[in-house]
């Protein structure tokens, strides 16, 4: 046989071998020609869409099939013309989507325009992939719900312990009142060991409830500007009794012009009382010194420290080594001797973390001890004054980058309070006093969340849901129901987002609005780190937190992506990194002025020496270790990091 | 000034109303979530102190019901739990309570909060 013999087949062999092909792959196969009549097609096509051998034909088209199968149901309720609609549309590009047939078979579909007309369809069995991922899914929902189910085991078993202690310290103090009216003074000293312990049994609790809550990355954060001078005098007054009963003296040292501090008050007192109290505990008739000092670092940024040091027992390296992991004291017998969870600076370390510090802690024995909380603040003069000829610019910028909420009321009360709630916090507003307004204003502008009363003149609440949701423009948009009765059932079926009854909670309407609408236009966090692992696993912090990610995988590419992008929200900086490492980055980026303000957090594993330490200390927010809290821990921490530089003003301007 | 004081637990009630008793208020008392609504109706109390596990319905539901009736809503509650979390806080000011505190009760801090939702009086 010569070559060119050999190469040609006849027309009916080679329709016996396209037939073959057909029909021996795993997918159905259609092809129409440029009417759109079916040309040719395999049995799989016929199974997979359960054709009547009869309806099969070249006379029939596309759109006889598809009003043939929506005849059948295969469509469900929706109206067979619309879907055909749909489709033809559709033809002229490729296109792929999944569809359900009415046996629960999942068939994905994908269509690809032939060159001169014409179009072939590919049916593929999907059902078991999908059901795979629905197992998935539904192990990953089961997990969620035996951490929620974990997290609601505490809260009952807080519960069950406080009940009785209740009635403990109550009727230990009820018993007080009357031995003091009868001036008992036996009894009244025996009632208060009662109460006493009580009471030291009630903080074990909370102890354990707090690291619970750390754990389960449930504790939030309340950020407020508070002075400093009153809150030491408040915590000089909690600490007294516990200062006193060794016969120590606390002395605090604060300049007069120490000013305040942005953070979480509560968790800082907390703290402070933490580390007085354990140096009262380990000092017998001697000195603590709260020692209390700013850093600053131009452009209105600093650190406050806060040093606890105490003339007390002190402790060996190895002791300061396992300090501040839960349930371990410097030595076992410590805890018969002195007493406490030790859980206190576990406590303590993790808040500190959370609000963007550190502590360190120095020690010998018997040289005492000397714990430092460092925590980052901004001052509020420096932030007012270079505000202040910027407010407009800030304000223009502002409007462009954070997330728009449209407030719909016709009490103007509630248009002030939100307005001064959700302003400070970064949100810009739009105000609608009815419901048709309202619908103009989100035609216009659309927001990215709304809060909807439902009582309003003209057009009511419940109207302008029903109205957003059937416009394809509006649907999408969150809707928050503004409520005095609670009528959940009948606005979740309308397709409401959640609901607040009035008056408002100022704290759970911002948990709601960061929930809705996390990232809408914020800048990003920006991860730099060499192993992927990690990288993703820090981007599903990022993004449960509600913010999005930006990724460098060495300090080269990372400076690259600065000089490309707007300065991103927070920096996480990995230190050993292939070409160029997180020290050297650090060098790059000290002198760029638009990133003075963008908080780096570095998160490494590496072992650091004291020069580095240091050096890190100057050069970054804070230093977290990757072997430390599991970095799923850190997103509550890594937000506040985040909308702390998000705050700031992004170029400083000298005023003369 | 009257106080309804809703508990089921037998040692609460008794130890937290000898307390109100003595700090000057006139306490009555319900067991449950249906007789506090009743209660509240009945009573005309000046301020209602609601535990929120409380049987037949319970404290979350019976704040709804007595703030979603015309004239018991005007009537202050305060949330009384032995929940420290953020969510039991939302979960309490969501069904309507004007305020919130935690179990043990520490008698002088609940005053302040009675105090702060009847404009003074009291003992």
């Amino acid at each position: 046989m010569t070559k060119s013999v050999k190469r040609q087949l006849d027309a009916s062999q080679e329709h016996s071998l396209l037939r073959a092909t057909l029909e021996n792959m795993a997918q159905g196969v259609a092809m129409y020609d440029a009417e759109h009549k079916l040309v040719t097609w395999n049995e799989r096509f016929r199974l997979y869409l359960d054709m009547p051998d009869e309806f099969l034909g070249t006379d029939r088209t596309f759109s006889d099939y598809i009003r043939y199968l929506g005849d059948r149901g295969e469509f469900g309720d929706a109206d067979i013309e619309e879907e055909l609609k749909k489709r033809l549309a559709l033809l002229e590009t490729s296109h792929s989507f999944e569809r359900v047939r009415p046996d629960g078979m999942v068939l994905e579909v994908r269509r690809d325009p032939i060159e001169g007309g014409g179009f072939i369809a590919i049916y593929t069995d999907i059902t078991e992939r999908k059901n795979a991922e629905l197992a998935l899914r539904k192990a990953k929902d089961d997990a969620e719900s035996a951490s929620k189910v974990k997290s609601a085991f505490l809260a009952n078993m807080s519960h069950e312990l406080r009940t009785p202690l209740n009635a403990i310290i109550g009727y230990s103090e009820l018993l007080a009142e009357d031995a003091r009216d009868r001036s008992d003074e036996a009894g009244l000293a025996d009632l208060e060991k009662i109460r006493a312990a009580g009471k030291h049994l009630l903080g074990l609790i909370n102890d354990i409830l707090d690291l619970s809550k750390i754990e389960a990355g449930k504790m939030e954060l309340y950020l407020e500007r508070t002075p400093i001078s009153s809150m030491l005098d408040e915590v000089k007054t909690l600490v007294a009794p516990l200062i006193e009963k060794n016969a120590n003296v606390l002395v605090i040292e604060c300049p007069d012009d120490i000013g305040s501090i942005r953070t979480d008050v509560t968790k800082l007192k907390q703290c402070l009382i933490n580390l007085l109290g354990n140096a009262a505990k380990f000092t017998r008739a001697g000195t603590i010194i709260l020692r209390v000092s700013r850093r600053r670092y131009g452009h209105g940024a600093s650190t406050v420290n806060f040093d606890v040091v105490d003339s007390g027992i002190g402790m060996t390296d190895e002791q300061v080594s396992r300090l501040f992991q839960a349930f371990t004291q410097a030595d076992s017998s410590t805890t018969r001797n002195f007493g406490g969870t030790g859980l206190g600076l576990t406590i303590t370390r993790h808040f500190c973390a959370m609000m963007g510090g550190t502590i360190d802690v120095r020690s010998a024995p018997g040289q005492g001890s000397a714990f430092s909380i460092r925590l980052p603040d901004e001052e509020a003069e420096a932030a007012a004054s270079v505000g202040r000829p910027h407010a407009k610019a800030a304000e223009e910028a502002r409007a462009k980058s954070s997330v728009r909420v449209l407030v719909v009321d016709d009490d103007i009360v509630v248009h002030d309070v939100l307005s001064a709630t959700l302003e400070r916090e970064g949100y810009s507003l739009m105000h609608a006093r009815d419901g048709a307004e309202a619908l103009e204003i989100m035609r216009r502008t659309p927001p990215d969340v709304v809060t909807l009363d439902v009582d309003m003149p003209r057009v009511d609440g419940w109207s302008v849901l029903g109205t957003m949701k059937s416009d394809p423009q509006l649907a999408h948009i969150p809707v928050i129901m503004l409520t005095v009765l609670d009528d959940r059932n009948l606005g979740f079926s309308l397709g409401a987002s959640e609901f607040m009854t009035k008056p408002v909670d100022r704290d759970r309407l911002l948990a709601l609005l960061h929930k809705l609408a996390p990232a809408a236009g914020r800048a990003p966090v920006l991860i730099i780190d060499d192993d992927p692992d990690v990288r993703d696993l820090v981007k599903a912090t990022v993004k449960t937190a509600g913010m999005a990610s930006a990724e460098a995988v060495n300090g080269r590419l990372a400076l690259q992506w600065l000089g490309e992008n707007p300065p991103p929200a927070l920096i996480l900086l990995d230190l050993m990194m292939p070409e160029m490492d997180g020290f050297e980055f650090l060098e790059q980026v000290r002198d760029r002025a638009d990133l003075v303000h963008v908080p780096i957090v570095v998160l490494t594993a590496k072992e650091l020496t004291e020069p580095e330490r240091i050096y890190l200390a100057e050069q970054t927010l804070l230093v977290l270790s990757k072997n430390g809290q599991p970095i799923r821990s850190l997103g509550p921490a890594l937000l506040a990091l985040a909308e702390r530089g998000h705050a700031a003003p992004p170029v400083i301007a000298e005023e003369k | 000034m009257k106080i309804l004081l809703v508990e089921d637990n037998e040692m609460n009630r008794d130890m937290l109303s000898r307390r109100l008793t003595r700090n000057g208020y006139e306490v009555v008392m319900a067991t449950d979530g249906q007789q506090a609504v009743d209660m509240a109706a009945s009573e005309k109390p000046d301020l209602i102190l609601m535990d929120m596990s409380l049987p037949v319905i319970d404290g979350w539901e019976a704040t709804r019901l007595v703030k979603a009736a015309p004239d018991t809503q005007d009537i202050p509650v305060i949330a009384l739990t032995a929940h420290a979390m953020v969510e039991d806080k939302d979960k309490a000011m969501g069904a309507g309570c004007d305020d919130f505190d935690t179990k043990p009760v520490d008698i002088q801090r609940l005053i302040g909060k009675i105090r702060a939702l009847t404009d003074g009086g009291g003992g």
